[in-house]
C-alpha cells in the first residue's frame, strides 16, 4: 500500500484552506527546562535539541522525566524555568494549540479520539471549516481531505466511522494524521509503540522514516532497546530529569545507554543457575484443552522452579494461564494444585487454594488507579484484614502497605498516595505485591515486566528468583527472549495452541529459545 | 520503507439510527390508539390538543437538557426556571398587562440570565454541574415563592391564552407552541450537526481535556449550553402559563419537570456519559412522556399511583433502548 502512495507527505497546506496554521519545521529546543509537580522536581535544567531530519529518541527510566519534557514541548505543562526556541526564536507556548500553531505536535501515549465522533471530525477537531451563512460546517470537504490524508498514510479507514470502533494502532496513525493536516513538522511521539504488535510497529516505522527522509523534526520515547537502535538518528538518556548523555549512531551501545540511564551497569548476559525440578509437582495439568485456543496441554512445575512459556502473542499462552486459574473455560483436562484437584473449582477457592494469576494489562485487570497504594496493596487479602464484625485492621493494613513498598522497593512518597500517580514499573510492583501477599504456592507471571524500565526489570527479575528460592512453582509468560533465557529453568515452546518443544538446562539458549519462539523446535520428549 | 499493512479494526455493522425514534414514535401511537379504544374521550380534540401542548412544554426543556447532557453535564434547575418563568409572566400580564411581544423576548433574556448563572458555576467556578444546578434549583424555586407570595397566578390575559391556544397558519389545526416546538427543534438540530458550535457541545462532552488541547473554547462552550438550557426552560414556563392560564410557586418543581426532562433525553438516545444526542429522539420522546401521563389519568388508575406508573414507563423505556444497542 505505501508503494504506491506519493513520496511527500506534506499535504497540510493545500487540502485544509481554512486552517490558521502555518507549516515549519526547524530545529526545536529546549533550553534549562525546569519543572515541578507540586513538591516533586521532574525536570531539572534540561535542555534538549531535535533537529529535522533527524529521529531523536528519549530513554529513561519510568519517571525520568521523559514524557514531562515532551509534554512541555507541546504546550501542555508550561515550564517553571527555561526557554523553548524554534530556530533560536523564542516561543510561548501557552497551551497546546498555540505550540500546534507553530508546527509542534504531541502524538500522545494514550490516543486521546473522542469515540463518538467520527474520523473525520475527530482530524478536523478545533479547526472544522465552515462556509456560506450561517456558518455551515463543510462536511463533504472535510471527509474527501481527511480520506485522502488516511490514504496517503497508507491506511484503509473509513472517515465516516466513529473513532472507537478504530484499534489502538489505527487511532495512533488518526492522531499523526492529525499532526500533519495541522500542517505540524516538528512531531513527538510519546511512547507509541507499547500496545502495538510488531507489525503495527513496522507499519508505524515505516512513516516515521518517511517522514524523517521528507526533513520532518521527529522525537521518540520507547523502552524497547531494539525498537529504539532501529528507528533513531540520536539518543539521549534522562535520568532523574536531567539528561546524562546523548550518542548519534554511531555511539549506539547497549551497555552505554544502560548504565545511563540507570546511574549503575547491569548485567544484560545474566542467567539463572538451573535447578531441575524435583519432588512432587506443585502444579500438574493433564490434556486441557479449549474449543478453540489450545488442545491437549500436559504440564508439571516442581516447587522452586521457573517454567517460562515462550510464543508469539496469540499463540494461547495467555489462554492456557487463564483456563488453568479458572478464568477461562475449558473442554477437556484436568488441572491439580497440591494433589487437591481445581479443574472446576471457584476463583476464590483457587486463590485460596495457593494459585494465583499476575495478569499482563495492569491497567485493566490488576492495579486500581484512583485508589491509594495501600487498598491496592491489600486487595487480595481484604478478608484476611477483618476484625470483629466485618471491621477492617487499618493498622495492620498499612504495615502490609509498608511492608509492599519496601520489599518491592517501589518508588513513592507513601501508602495513601494514589495508584496513578506511580509510573509503570512502580504500579507493577505494588500489583505483583498484592497478589504475593497472599502467600501462593503457585505463581503465573503473564508479561511481568511489560512496560517497565530497565531498573525495575532488574528488581523484578530479583524478587522471582527469591520467591522461587522460597519454594514457591512459577509460570513465567514472556515474549522477550532476553527475560525467558535470565529466568526460567525450563522453556516450554507453545505454538498455535500446542506445547511444540521443552528446553532445559544447556538447552536453553538465545537460538533455541528463538527457534521455540516460532514453533521450529523439537517436539516434546 | 515498510511492506507491511495494518489490520483493520472488525467492523461491527453500524445499528441503523432511526429504529430509536421509529419504535418510540410506533410505540406511542400503539398507546394512543389502545387507550383510544378503551376511552374514546382519549381520541377527542381537545385532550390530543393538550397532550400535544404538555408536551411541547417538556420538550422545549428536554432540547436545552439534552444541550447540557451531551457535555457530560446535567441541569436540575430547568423546572425551576420554568416555574419562575411562568409566575413572572403570568403576573406580569394580570398586573402591569405586559403584551406578549414583549413577554415572549423578555422571558428568553430571563432565562438565559439565571442559565447564564449555572454557567458560570460550572465552567469558571468549576463546581459538578449536578451539583451546582442543585443549589440553583432550590435558589431559583425559592424566588418563584418570594415572587408568587405563595398563591395561585391565575386570569392570565387572554393574549396569552390566545398563543397557547390559537393556530397561527389559518385552516390548520395546529396550535402556535407546536410551530414554536418544531422551529426550535430544527434549529437545534442544524446547530448541533452544521455548526462549529455545536460540534464543540459534543468534543466538550467526549473530553473536555482533549477538546481543550484542540483550542476549543470549553468555558464559553458550557456557558452558552447552560444559558441555552435556561431560556428553553423559561420559554416553556412561557407556553405553560399561555395555555393553562394559571401558574403556582410550585409549577414545574411540583411536576418534576427536572427529571422529566432528563428522562426524555435518555429515552431519546442522548448518552448520560455525553458526547452523543439525539434531538429527535428527545422530541418523541416528549410526546411518549406526555401521552404516558395522560394515559394513566384516563385509565382511571388512582392518583396515588401515577408518580410510580410514570417512574416504570421511563424505566422500561430507557431499559429497551439500551438493550437496543443505543447506548453502546
Amino acid at each position: 500500500m505505501l508503494a504506491t502512495s506519493p513520496p511527500t507527505l506534506a499535504f497540510g497546506q493545500d487540502q485544509a484552506p481554512d486552517q490558521a496554521f502555518a507549516p515549519r519545521s526547524g530545529r526545536l529546543s529546549a533550553l534549562a527546562i525546569d519543572k515541578s509537580f507540586l513538591a516533586n522536581r521532574v525536570l531539572k535544567r534540561v535542555s534538549l535539541s531535535l533537529s529535522p531530519g533527524e529521529v531523536h529518541t528519549l530513554m529513561g527510566e519510568n519517571g525520568a522525566g521523559k514524557s514531562t519534557l515532551f509534554r512541555v514541548l507541546a504546550g501542555i505543562h508550561r515550564p517553571d524555568a527555561g526557554t523553548i526556541t524554534l530556530d533560536a526564536a523564542p516561543l510561548d507556548l501557552r497551551n497546546p494549540h498555540a505550540a500546534q500553531a507553530q508546527g509542534i505536535y504531541l502524538v500522545p501515549q494514550e490516543p486521546a479520539l473522542m469515540g463518538e465522533l467520527s474520523v473525520a471530525e475527530n482530524m478536523y477537531l478545533g479547526m472544522l471549516p465552515t462556509h456560506g451563512i450561517p456558518a455551515r460546517i463543510n462536511w463533504r470537504s472535510i471527509r474527501t481531505s481527511a480520506q485522502t490524508a488516511l490514504h496517503t498514510l497508507g491506511l484503509d479507514i473509513d472517515v465516516r466511522d466513529d473513532a472507537r470502533h478504530l484499534s489502538i494502532a489505527q487511532q495512533q496513525l488518526v492522531e499523526c494524521a492529525k499532526a500533519l493536516l495541522r500542517g505540524c513538522r516538528i512531531i513527538l511521539f510519546d511512547e507509541p509503540t507499547s500496545p502495538l504488535t510488531s507489525r503495527e510497529v513496522g507499519f508505524l516505522f515505516g512513516i516515521i522514516r518517511r517522514l524523517r527522509d521528507d526533513g520532518y523534526t521527529l522525537g521518540f520515547i520507547s523502552h524497547r532497546m531494539d525498537e529504539v537502535m532501529d528507528i533513531s538518528d540520536r539518543i539521549s538518556v534522562l535520568r532523574d530529569g536531567a539528561v546524562t548523555d546523548e550518542v548519534d549512531r554511531t555511539g549506539f551501545d547497549r551497555a552505554r545507554l544502560v548504565s545511563a540511564m540507570v546511574g549503575r551497569s547491569l548485567s544484560f548476559d545474566r542467567k539463572r543457575i538451573h535447578r531441575a525440578g524435583v519432588g512432587t509437582p506443585a502444579l500438574t495439568v493433564r490434556g486441557l484443552t479449549h474449543p478453540t485456543a489450545f488442545r491437549a496441554i500436559d504440564l508439571d512445575v516442581h516447587p522452586g522452579e521457573i517454567v517460562g512459556f515462550a510464543g508469539l502473542i496469540g499463540a494461547g499462552r495467555t489462554e492456557i494461564a487463564e483456563a488453568i486459574c479458572g478464568l477461562r473455560e475449558k473442554s477437556a483436562g484436568t488441572v491439580m494444585l497440591n494433589g487437591q484437584d481445581i479443574t472446576t473449582a471457584s476463583i476464590p477457592h483457587i486463590i485460596e487454594a495457593g494459585l494465583v494469576y499476575v495478569p499482563e494489562d495492569r491497567a485493566r485487570h490488576g492495579a486500581i488507579l484512583p485508589m491509594s497504594i495501600r487498598d491496592n496493596a491489600t486487595a487480595g487479602q481484604i478478608t484476611r484484614l477483618q476484625r470483629g464484625v466485618g471491621l477492617l485492621d487499618r493498622v495492620r493494613e498499612a504495615e502490609i502497605a509498608k511492608q509492599t513498598i519496601a520489599r518491592f522497593r517501589v518508588r513513592a512518597r507513601g501508602p495513601a498516595q494514589p495508584m496513578r500517580e506511580l509510573s509503570g514499573g512502580n504500579q507493577q510492583k505494588i500489583v505483583f505485591g498484592k497478589w504475593m501477599s497472599t502467600n501462593p504456592s503457585v505463581a503465573i507471571l503473564d508479561e511481568p515486566t511489560r512496560g517497565v524500565d530497565v531498573g525495575a526489570k532488574e528488581d523484578i527479575y530479583r524478587l522471582i528468583e527469591e520467591l522461587s528460592d522460597a519454594g514457591m512453582a512459577i509460570i513465567v509468560i514472556s515474549s522477550e527472549l532476553e527475560e525467558l533465557i535470565a529466568l526460567c529453568d525450563r522453556i516450554v515452546a507453545i505454538y498455535a495452541g500446542r506445547i511444540t518443544a521443552e528446553l532445559r538446562g544447556a538447552e536453553i539458549t538465545a537460538a533455541s529459545v528463538g527457534a521455540a519462539f516460532l514453533g521450529a523446535g523439537s517436539p516434546p520428549a | 520503507m515498510s511492506t507491511t499493512t495494518l489490520d483493520a479494526a472488525p467492523r461491527k455493522r453500524k445499528p441503523r439510527r432511526e429504529v430509536r425514534e421509529i419504535t418510540l414514535l410506533v410505540v406511542t401511537i400503539a398507546i394512543v390508539l389502545g387507550v383510544g379504544l378503551i376511552k374514546p374521550q382519549f381520541m377527542r380534540y381537545d385532550n390530543l390538543e393538550f397532550m400535544v401542548l404538555s408536551a411541547v412544554v417538556l420538550g422545549l426543556i428536554a432540547i436545552g437538557q439534552t444541550f447540557v447532557i451531551m457535555t457530560s453535564g446535567i441541569d436540575l434547575s430547568v423546572s425551576a426556571v420554568m416555574g419562575l418563568s411562568a409566575v413572572v409572566f403570568g403576573l406580569a400580564s394580570t398586573t402591569i398587562h405586559l403584551p406578549l411581544a414583549a413577554a415572549l423576548p423578555l422571558c428568553l433574556i430571563l432565562g438565559a440570565v439565571l442559565g447564564s448563572f449555572n454557567g458560570l458555576l460550572v465552567a469558571w467556578v468549576r463546581i459538578p454541574p449536578i451539583i451546582a444546578t442543585l443549589g440553583t434549583y432550590s435558589l431559583f424555586g425559592g424566588l418563584t415563592f418570594i415572587v408568587s407570595n405563595g398563591t395561585q397566578v391565575d386570569q392570565v390575559s387572554n393574549q396569552f391564552a390566545a398563543f397557547g391556544n390559537a393556530n397561527l397558519i389559518p385552516g390548520l389545526p395546529i396550535p402556535t407552541p407546536v410551530l414554536a416546538l418544531a422551529g426550535v427543534a430544527l434549529f437545534a438540530w442544524f446547530v448541533l450537526n452544521h455548526m462549529v458550535f455545536g460540534r464543540n457541545i459534543l468534543a466538550v462532552g467526549n473530553n473536555a481535556v482533549a477538546a481543550y488541547n484542540a483550542g476549543i473554547p470549553v468555558k464559553r462552550t458550557l456557558l452558552f449550553v447552560y444559558m441555552i438550557a435556561g431560556a428553553l426552560a423559561s420559554f416553556g414556563g412561557l407556553v405553560f402559563v399561555a395555555y393553562t392560564g394559571s401558574a403556582t410557586a410550585t409549577t414545574g418543581t411540583g411536576d418534576h419537570v427536572e427529571l422529566q426532562s432528563i428522562a426524555i433525553a435518555l429515552i431519546g438516545g442522548t448518552l448520560i456519559s455525553g458526547g452523543r444526542g439525539n434531538l429527535a429522539g428527545t422530541v418523541i420522546g416528549s410526546i411518549f412522556l406526555s401521552v404516558v401521563i395522560t394515559a394513566l389519568v384516563f385509565l382511571h388508575v388512582p392518583a396515588i399511583w401515577y408518580s410510580a406508573g410514570e417512574g416504570l414507563m421511563i424505566v422500561a423505556a430507557v431499559t429497551l433502548g439500551a438493550r437496543r444497542g443505543g447506548a453502546g
